[in-house]
Formats: C-alpha cells, structure tokens, sequence
C-alpha cells in the first residue's frame, strides 16, 4: 500500500470512526499532532485512541500487542503510517 | 432543623417550540402553540440543529445527540442563573429511555462486522448516566450527580429529589434537568410497546435550585421557589392503573409548603393521552383539592410527554404563579385561562402508582 | 442526625443463591470468575466471568436480572422480619443499569438474524425502572420507590438514597440494593475497550491486566435505628455515613489524582462524625484495571495515611457485578465487620509496590474491626463512599 492511500484510510477513519467533520479532517496533515495536550493536535484521548487502533486493525488487517507501549507510534499520522506499513505482509 | 428554602435562579429548554431560558418559556406560555410532529401516537421530533450554537463543536464530535441536548440546556440554565460551580453545584437528571439510540447502534456494530465493529467510543453512552456524566463534565458539577429512571414522571421526580437536596444543605445548588430522545427502534415499536395513544416528544429542561442565601451572594434574579417537593407510590400492579386516589406526596408537599389544598392557584398535571392513566391521575388531582379545584393544563398535546416537559413544567408553574396566567391545552388552537396569581401544583403519575407533587411559588 | 441501621441482607452471587453461601466463598477466599455461559463468548478475548450458577426459581416470563433481584430481596426482607404493614410504609431504592436487556438483546439478535415471530420484549421490562416497579409489588413495598443509575456505583448509590430518605424523616425502614445480570452489550463493550482480563482479575497486583464481567443482586433493609431497636429487629450494622460526588473529568477513565475518590471518603467520614484514623478496613472498588486501582490507591493514602488500614477487592472473587457491585460489597462489608474476618483478594500473587496497603493477598485475615468503609467508583467518575459500624 502508498504511503497516501493508507493517510487517506486513515482520515476516512477519523470521518468514520472517530466522527470528525470530513472538512478537519481533510485538513489534517502527515505531521499533525494526534495527542491532546500537545499543541496545534486534533486533541484525541485514551478513548478515541482506542477506536483508532480497533479501527486500524480492522482496516489493515493487522493486529497491535497490547502489552507493548505503543504511544510513540500514535504522535502523528506519519509515525501511524510507518508502524502500519511495518505491519502489512510485504507485498 | 428547618429546612432550608429553595429557590430557582435558571430555566433552560430545548425542544421543538421553545429553545432558550426562561424568558423563552414565558414568551411560549403567553401565546402557546404545538410543536412540529404533535399527534396522538406520533412522536414529535427534534428539527436537526435544534441546538445548533449551543454545545462547542469540538465536545459535540463525542456526544451523542441525546447528550449534546442535556448540555445544551443545563448551559441555558447556568447561563441564565450565573451559578458559580466551584461553589459546589449537582446533578439530578431524570429519563425514561436515556441513550438508546447509541445502544442499538453500538449492538448492530457487533451484528453487522463482528467483533471488529464495536465502537469503544459508543460504548460509555449505553449506560443510562452518560448523560449526567457528559452534562457534569461540560458544567463542572462535582457533588452529587445522579441520574433517576421513572415511567412518565422521571422530570418531575429530578427536581423533586434535586429540591430535597437543596433543603437539607447537602450541596448550595442543583442542575435539575430531564432529558428525552426517542430511538427510531423504539418510534417503529411504539404500539406493540403500549405507547399508542400517546403524543410523545423530545427535548430537555433545567432548572437551577439553590439556596436563597446562594443566590443572594451573587445578586441571582429569583425566578420561583419549590416551597414544597414529595414523591410516593399508589398502590397498583406493575404498569397499572390502579383505583387509590388519595396521594400523600399532595399531602406532604402542600404541608412542606405550609398550604392548604385550597391555596393551590393551578395545576400542572401530567395527562398525556394515556386515558387510563389520564382519568387515574384527575380523580387523584380531584380527591386532593376538593371541588373547587383550580383548572388543570398539561402541555403534553402541545410539547409532547418527555421527562423534559415534567421540568419545564415546574417553571411553567412559576410563570403562571406570577402571571396569573395558564395554558388551557384542551384543543391545539390553545387560550389562556385567567387563574389566581398564588403558588401552583406540579404533579405526575406513571403506571404503575409512582408519583411526584410538587408546590411552586412565584418568586 | 438520626441513626441509621443494616437489619436485613439478600444476596444472588456467583458463589450461589444467598448471603451464607456468598460469605463461605468471600470467607474462603474462592475465586468464582470461570467461562461464561449465558451468553455466546467466541472471538473475544475476554471470556469469563462471575456468573450466579443456578437461575433463581420464578416465571420464565421474568427477565434473568428481575428473577435475581426478587430472589436477594426476598431473603433481606424475610431476615429483618419486616410485615406486611411495616411494609406499606417502606421505601425502596433501586440501583440498575442493565435491567432487562439480556432479553431485550436476544429479541434484536434475533430479529437481525432475520428470525420474525418473537414478541417485542416488553420495553418496561427492559429499563432499568423495571425492577423497582416488579418488586415493589411482589413484596408490597409501598412507600416512595425510585431507581439510580450511576453505571457501576450504582448499588451503593442507591444505598445512600435510602439512607438520605430515612434521615430526612420521609420513612422509617427500606429497602435499597443494586441488581445486574450479564448482558451482550456490556461484555462486548467492556471488551473492546481492552478494560478486561482474559484471565480473572487481580486486583492490585503488579501484573494486573484489567477486570472481570460479573453478575448479581445484592439488597439490604435500612431502618431508623431507634425504631429498629423497639420492634426488636436484629442489627447487623450501623450505616454511620455517605458520601457521593462527581470527577466531571473524563466518561470513562478516573481522575488521575483521585480527588472525587477522596471528596467522596472524607464526605462519609465527616457525615458520620468518625476520624480517618478510626477506620480499619476499606473494601475497595478495586477493579483490577491499571488505573482503577492505582488512583484508588492514592485516595486512599491521601485520606487515611500509607498502610493505615486493611484494603481487599471483593471484585477478586466475584467478578465486577456492574449495578449490583455497590450493594454485594456494602454486604461484604457488614458481615466482615460482623464475623470480625476480612475477605481476601483473590488472585494477588505479587503486590504492586506503589499500592501502599495491605491488600490481604489470598488469604482471609482474622481480626476485629469495628469500623470500614466500601467504595465504588463509576463510569463517568461517580464515587460512592459508604462508612459502616459494627452492630
């Protein structure tokens, strides 16, 4: 999979799943902050990062291991993009 | 010990005739109208954007449509009341059907995908009290928050457990609120679930009760007092009409009122079309206040029966205590009828003999 | 301020119908979290539970959770001795949050699977208000009656109601407990918000993964103690005090400093006139999740000192009972203040070094206490404190 389609998945995720307004997230970038509290971020929480990686594993097909500290990878859709990819079987 | 007055500083409402505080409730009162989608056995929806401006955009991405209701109108209330939380605020807020909606769509997540279909954010808004715990984050009340779960009188039943609060000094001031949406399963099964005759609607009211002395602090306009508040079962068998007609919560908040069933100036009753239940309650309403007693309205044809309208109701009553005015809901082309500026009765009864009285006064 | 007393318990657990078989398992320290069967389990990862083994007799008619609910009050009303006509007078409280939608949920499974024919369950036996109208009239409860939701404080809130209504004067006796069978949609939900342990939980160890499901229903009889005492009625405990408050923080996840928790413990305290050093054993929520217990924790030392008192998790044993949690364990409680035992917790194999008590790991501790406290903590951060006093 591209690098773009998967950062499409991921913003029809954030429509879908996580009930952003579809103009948001359009305009959310590779390198915008997820987290809440860190600045410029699209403020989601424990529990919108829950449905993300629920989600995640839906679409992709791939599955997370809970017992790993998996935070760094969830800092932007960048960082997402590239744990995922690692994830996928190689094509 | 005396228990301590309680007095109603903010009114906030949403629903299909009325978005706004108490000024809003008054101008609707003065010239009554039905909502959109009125009828007998019809539910009587909320228009899209109803609340539209009223919740921030940002919160409302989380909350489902029945929580971004309840905050909406606790928000009026609190804005019309000035309240300051961190003095200690709580929260009683009563329902009948809470958020059934994100339950049956959380359940056909699961029926539809699987496992893999569960929506973890759906999922705290199938317990009853999301609404309570939503409206307490967005409000910063962090004493009591409860919410209760009645047939028919859970809004009148809010503010009678919210006033019992205020008077025994459990906490200075209290968000009473009902709350109402109708899920779309619960609308397409509404006769095969009794609801047939019934004109049902959406909405939410508040109400602000603290103590005078709270209010006083910071110059609050008082809008009514609830000089009296009780709630009580009348025998029956589940569901059921029954035949007992005499009530002791009348009795016990005409006597916490210091009234006679004589000083009562009208009555909001909680008639919703329901004739069993209808002609149980004006036998009980008529036992308690004699032959002379004064004209009773509902509002259910104009707004729908919702736990929010047993809210409203209670400011309506301050209205009416103040005014001299009630709506006579007997035909939609609704009148005022001239009644005696002097406290009102709230009262409701559910199937199945639980029922709540109220005595409202003007400020 | 009146007195308030415990002169009746009811209980339907997973260790079986009754208190005295709910007190051999808590007493002997058995784990009683196995495969659930009441409902279907396959691809979840979590799937156990407390489930009450045997179905309490009753019409089929009758949801699972009602049937449980009428069973456990049934036996508090039968142990206080309350008549008939003391019974006209009596309050009742209900803490619910389920009600009847296991049944709701197998009439809508079957309906998506295309399976026509079934009845709409009837929608009043679905919410939660269902229960307090059902046992209102079986047993001829017939004064105030109202029902709480306050997702897993429920039991205990509705408690404290009953208490409020006996101190203000509105009744002298009720009857308040909490009632919740397993349904689909919680065992799902809790599921795949990865708050369950595929194994049973341990709270407040070191290792801990998350909770357990659960089911039950647990009621008590509250009575004025003056008037308690004149109609010779057996005391099991005193309730000196409550406490109830609201996080307002997050829908799901507690407040990281505990504040509400402490608000809640010091509201109890203050209510029943009692110092925090009185107090020698605190039934904890104790979840088993990771942030339950460690913000628990913190509440706790911040309110009583580090090591000040004897904690355990009846939730080690018996799952998490939902709506039914708040009340099992206020009965937990009394009769650890009663038999002078403390339950263990289950399942604690390696004490957590930042939970600063001891959790009486495995194993029942014999000793007297005179004075405890139960908390439950819920969804959307409504805390319940509840200060008992031995009889």
């Amino acid at each position: 999979m591209e690098p773009k389609e998967v950062l499409d998945e991921l913003k029809t995720i954030l429509v879908a799943r996580l009930k952003f307004d579809p103009r948001r997230a359009a305009e959310t970038t590779e390198l915008t902050p997820l987290a809440k509290g860190v600045e410029g971020s699209i403020g989601l929480d424990s529990l919108d990062f829950i449905e993300l990686s629920i989600a995640i594993e839906e679409r992709f097909g791939i599955t997370m291991d809970e017992s790993e500290d998996l935070s760094e990878h969830f800092a932007s859709f960048a960082t997402l993009s590239r744990f995922i990819a690692g994830k996928l079987p190689a094509a | 010990m005396a228990a301590a007055r309680v007095v109603i500083t903010g009114v906030g409402i949403v629903n299909g005739a009325v978005v706004g505080d108490s000024a809003a409730l008054g101008a609707f009162l003065a010239a009554p109208r039905p909502a959109p989608g009125m009828a007998p056995g019809a539910v009587g929806r909320l228009a899209a954007g109803a609340f539209a401006g009223l919740v921030d955009a940002q919160d409302a991405r989380r909350l489902s449509r029945v929580c971004q209701l309840s905050i909406a109108a606790a928000k009026l209330a609190m804005r019309e009341s000035g309240v300051d939380a961190a003095r200690g605020l709580g929260l009683v807020l009563g329902t009948e059907f809470g958020d059934l909606s994100s339950t049956h769509v959380f359940a056909d997540g699961f029926l539809e995908r699987g496992a893999a279909g569960l929506s973890p954010l759906l999922f705290p808004n199938t317990v009853m009290n999301t609404m309570a715990a939503t409206t307490a984050i967005a409000t910063g009340a962090r004493e009591l928050a409860l919410t209760l779960n009645a047939p028919t009188v859970a809004g009148e039943l809010a503010v009678a457990r919210a006033a019992a609060a205020v008077a025994a000094g459990e906490v200075p001031a209290v968000l009473a609120g009902g709350v109402e949406e109708i899920d779309p399963v619960v609308e397409r099964e509404l006769p095969a679930l009794g609801f047939g005759r019934e004109t049902l609607g959406e909405g939410a009211a508040f109400l602000v009760l603290e103590t005078p002395a709270s209010a006083a602090a910071r110059g609050a306009t008082i809008l009514g007092e609830v000089s009296g508040a009780s709630w009580r079962a009348l025998p029956t068998r589940p569901w059921g009409v029954g035949r007992q007609r005499v009530s002791r919560a009348i009795e016990a908040a005409l006597g916490a009122a210091g009234l006679e069933a004589g000083d009562v100036g009208a009555v909001y009753g909680s008639a919703s079309g329901d004739r069993a239940r209808d002609t149980w309650e004006a036998h009980v309403l008529a036992s308690a206040l004699g032959p002379d007693a004064p004209p009773v309205a509902s509002l259910a044809r104009l707004l729908g029966r919702h736990a929010g309208l047993g809210v409203l109701r209670v400011a309506a009553a301050a209205w009416t205590a103040r005014s001299g005015l009630l709506p006579a809901a007997d035909e939609p082309a609704t009148r005022l009828t001239r009644v005696p500026a002097r406290p009102g009765l709230v009262h409701g009864l559910a199937r199945g003999g639980a029922h709540v009285a109220l005595v409202v006064s003007a400020a | 301020m009146k007195r308030v007393v415990v002169t009746g318990l009811g209980a339907a657990t997973p260790f079986g119908l009754g208190v005295k078989a709910y007190w051999s398992g808590l007493a002997n320290g058995v784990c009683a979290i196995r495969p659930l069967t009441v409902i279907e389990t396959d691809t979840f990862r979590s799937r156990i539970g407390g489930e009450v083994p045997e179905t309490p007799g009753g019409s089929s008619r009758r949801t699972r959770a009602d049937r449980l609910a009428i069973a456990a009050v049934d036996e508090a009303l039968s142990d206080a001795a309350l008549g008939t006509r003391d019974r006209a007078d009596t309050a009742l409280v209900v803490g619910a949050v389920g009600g009847g939608m296991l049944e709701a949920e197998s009439w809508y499974w079957a309906a998506a699977r295309g399976q026509r024919g079934r009845a709409v369950p009837a929608l009043r036996s679905v919410l939660p208000c269902a229960h307090a109208e059902a046992l209102s009239a079986r047993f001829r409860l017939g004064g105030p009656r109202h029902s709480v939701v306050t997702a897993c404080s429920s039991g205990a809130v509705a408690v404290a109601e009953a208490a409020s209504l006996i101190r203000a004067g509105v009744v002298d006796t009720a009857v308040a407990g909490g009632v919740d069978a397993i349904t689909r949609i919680c065992f799902m939900g809790f599921n795949a918000l990865k708050l369950l342990d595929p194994t049973p939980c341990r709270p407040f160890d070191r290792n801990r993964r998350g909770m357990s499901m659960g089911e039950g229903a647990g009621f008590v009889v509250l009575e004025d103690a003056t008037r308690a005492r004149e109609r010779g009625a057996r005391v099991h405990a005193e309730l000196a005090g409550h406490g109830m408050t609201t996080d307002a923080y997050h829908v799901t996840a507690p407040e990281p400093e505990g504040d509400g928790m402490a608000r809640a413990m010091r509201a109890a305290l203050a209510q029943g006139g009692t110092p925090a050093s009185a107090v020698q054993y605190a039934n904890a929520h104790g979840t088993g999740t990771p942030q339950n217990d460690r913000v628990e924790a913190r509440a706790l030392a911040r309110v009583f000192g580090e090591g000040a008192l004897l904690v355990s998790s009846t939730k080690s044993m018996i799952g998490h009972t939902m709506a039914a949690a708040g009340s099992l364990e206020a009965i937990a409680t009394i009769l650890a203040l009663g038999h002078g035992v403390v339950p263990p917790t289950a399942n604690l194999d390696t004490p957590d070094p930042d939970v600063a008590f001891d959790c009486v790991a495995r194993v029942p501790r014999e000793t007297p206490i005179d004075c405890a406290i139960s908390n439950s903590f819920g969804f959307g951060g409504q805390n319940v404190t509840l200060l008992f006093r031995r009889g």
